[in-house]
């Protein structure tokens, strides 16, 4: 146990040290781009006015690089982010605000694929060779070459009100396309009415993400299931008379799963990837359509942060997966 | 690799040239063994497609990638200007800006097919010489490199290549190349990493080590040549990868201005109402299917080849 918790201790420093990377990355990346970093983080615009002294105050723009720097990691870890431009909210307030609704779809649609994408990879390991395992194998690289956004067109094209399929068919089923939820309800809050509203909002997103992500789980798991089933003990339990069943939960499976969830924490990053283009697709209003929005205003206050924020999530959820691999077993080396 | 030795007895060649033989002949091997995959061919036919399409572009398309072929100069685009519906003249029916779309699809494949395959081959380079270093030197340069891979892989890219391309206000080619192959090689880099871990500790290693070989030598003589099959299967990877890349962000308006790719025109189909009903479906469906396609044809020959290279996966 002593060696386990030294392990995760030493995940856990190399989890501070990227974040710590990532956060410097950031700063001399948008400083470095050609054009005037002060002009684009503090612009000019007579409507930014206020906002953008109050920036410049803060981040200390006409200081020496160092000292920004140093202000910089300052503000970073006491989370005072500055004003947004577009929105004349405190970075920080935005961003957790957004973070809510990508963590509900990226979440949806994470606990969706691992499980679809496991019990498929494991029936086609199975049927190795057979039509389902040459049919879903097949189904998975095509829909894992798919472009996301792409693939949430054409769900939207058949499934939004007012479709063409819907146009044509009455008994279609319309599905709310746009937004988080029903505009028409008024402000959010915990009731009936926002929470239904919400859960149909959150089917096409979903659906599309799910879809997307899908054959990175299923043909990883069909392949590192194939790998162990050609190792000998596997032939030994057949031999001795075991059910295929048994074989599998037995022998396979737990030696086939530590490599899936290394896996699954690479997948999250796909997923928050994808997530961006679902939600320019859907308007569904989290962290990815707000980059866009951040982009085409240039937002830069906004933006600086919301490549920490992605990072540091991706981090996180490979920190978590490691975690949980020690546990699984303790045999992993520390590498 | 008694057949490095072989071929440097046999005559006067450099050490190089001896690995590059020996990497030569192993792709022989597995050549003959693409041709017995089902999955392989299949691939490699739709490549083989894609390609043509790609090199006979000027004489297979009717007009050029952004020529006007209908007269738009009189209509505010996205408000006035007629839809021009799928005609014997026009198959895929004529964009907002008065383009024949059939052409600007066959068009497109250039961008695809030129920036995926040069950016996986950065991105190849990059991630080989990391993974090559870092798992062979092991110690503190391992540490760092796998410490800074971290970064790079956690970092959102597609953020910051946006970013970067709303400061510079457009790109270029070479720019876009650069984009996604210098963003796209930290999991190459681990992937080789762990080869050569593996490789490392083989019989022939220790052997070279023994009698003095240098380090360098080893590593160009010894382990790259062995690594050399599943670099190149992983490139393949990577070019599906990278399409994907270009395809997303010329989705999201970062595109090269004078041409065309089929990334932006499934952004002007969204913007021309290609969805509208009434509107021009097949605006939307057939670059998106070529897309699909031509990803699907990377996909399944590089992942035959994984299968054909990775020896623990062969049916026995």
């Amino acid at each position: 146990m002593a060696r386990i918790l030294k392990v995760m201790v030493r995940k856990g420093v190399n989890a501070a040290i990227t974040i710590f990377g990532i956060i410097c990355l950031n700063y001399a990346l948008l400083r470095l781009m050609p054009g005037d970093p002060a002009l684009s983080l503090t612009p000019r615009d007579p409507k930014y006015q206020g906002l953008a002294e109050y920036n410049r105050e803060l981040f200390g723009f006409d200081k020496p690089p160092w000292e920004q720097f140093a202000i910089y990691l300052q503000r970073t870890v006491t989370l005072d982010w500055g004003v947004s431009y577009r929105l004349g909210l405190p970075v920080f307030d935005v961003l957790m605000r957004d973070l809510g609704w990508t963590l509900v779809l990226v979440g949806t649609s994470t606990v969706a694929t691992i499980i679809i994408g496991m019990v498929i990879g494991s029936i086609a390991a199975q049927k190795r060779g057979k039509p389902f395992d040459i049919l879903s194998t097949a189904t998975g690289i095509f829909l894992y070459g798919m472009p996301i956004f792409w693939l949430g067109f054409l769900l939207l094209a058949v499934f939004e009100k007012g479709s063409i399929v819907g146009h044509y068919f009455t008994w279609w089923p319309a599905l709310p396309s746009q937004g988080y939820y029903d505009d028409m309800l008024g402000p959010w809050s915990w009731d009936g009415a926002h929470l239904t509203s919400a859960a149909q909002h959150l089917i096409l997103p979903a659906l599309t993400l799910t879809l997307g992500t899908l054959a990175g789980i299923s043909l990883v798991m069909r392949s590192s299931l194939i790998d162990v089933m050609t190792e000998d003990f596997v032939t030994t339990a057949k031999a001795k008379g075991l059910s295929d069943r048994q074989v599998l939960r037995r022998h396979i499976l737990p030696s086939g799963l530590p490599p899936m969830v290394t896996l699954i924490a690479l997948d999250i990053a796909f997923v928050i990837g994808g997530a961006y283009q679902v939600e320019v697709v859907f308007n569904y209003y989290g962290i990815g359509w707000e980059t866009i929005q951040a982009i085409d205003n240039l937002d830069f206050p906004l933006l600086q942060f919301i490549i920490v924020v992605g990072g540091v999530a991706i981090v996180l959820a490979n920190l978590v997966s490691d975690f949980i691999l020690l546990l699984l077993d303790p045999r992993i080396k520390v590498t | 690799m008694g057949a490095t030795d072989a071929v440097v007895r046999s005559g006067v060649v450099s050490p190089f040239q001896a690995s590059l033989r020996v990497a030569l002949r192993r792709m022989q091997e597995v050549w003959a063994r693409i041709r017995h995959s089902r999955t392989a061919m299949v691939g490699l036919a739709i490549l083989v497609f894609f390609i043509g399409m790609a090199v006979f572009a000027p004489w297979v398309a009717p007009y050029g990638p952004i020529d006007r072929v209908a007269d738009t100069s009189n209509c505010v685009p996205g408000v006035t200007c007629p839809l021009s519906p799928p005609s014997a003249q026009h198959p895929l029916g004529i964009s907002e800006e008065g383009a024949d779309i059939y052409s600007q699809v066959i068009w497109g494949s250039q961008i695809s097919l030129i920036v995926g395959i040069f950016s996986a081959m950065v991105a190849s380079v990059l991630g080989t010489a990391v993974g090559l270093v870092s798992g062979y030197m092991g110690g503190w340069v391992d540490e760092v490199m796998m410490r800074f891979n971290d970064v790079v892989l956690s970092v959102p890219w597609l953020v910051l290549m946006i970013v970067v391309a709303a400061r510079i206000g457009t790109i270029d080619l070479l720019g876009l190349i650069l984009v996604i192959g210098l963003t796209g090689w930290s999991i190459t880099a681990r992937v080789i990493r762990a080869q050569v871990l593996s490789v490392k500790e083989r019989l022939f290693v220790e052997r070279a080590r023994m009698i003095g070989s240098s380090r360098s030598h080893i590593l160009m003589r010894h382990i790259f040549p062995n690594a050399f099959p599943l670099i190149f299967a992983n490139t393949i990877l990577t070019v599906a990868v990278s399409i994907l890349s270009e395809a997303v962000l010329a989705f999201l308006g970062l595109s090269i201005y004078n041409t065309v790719s089929w990334g932006k025109v499934i952004n002007q189909a969204i913007g021309g109402g290609a969805l509208v009903i009434g509107g021009n479906v097949w605006w939307l469906i057939v670059p998106g299917l070529c897309l699909v396609f031509l990803v699907f044809g990377f996909y399944l020959f590089g992942f035959a080849l994984d299968e054909i290279l990775n020896p623990r996966l062969r049916r026995r």
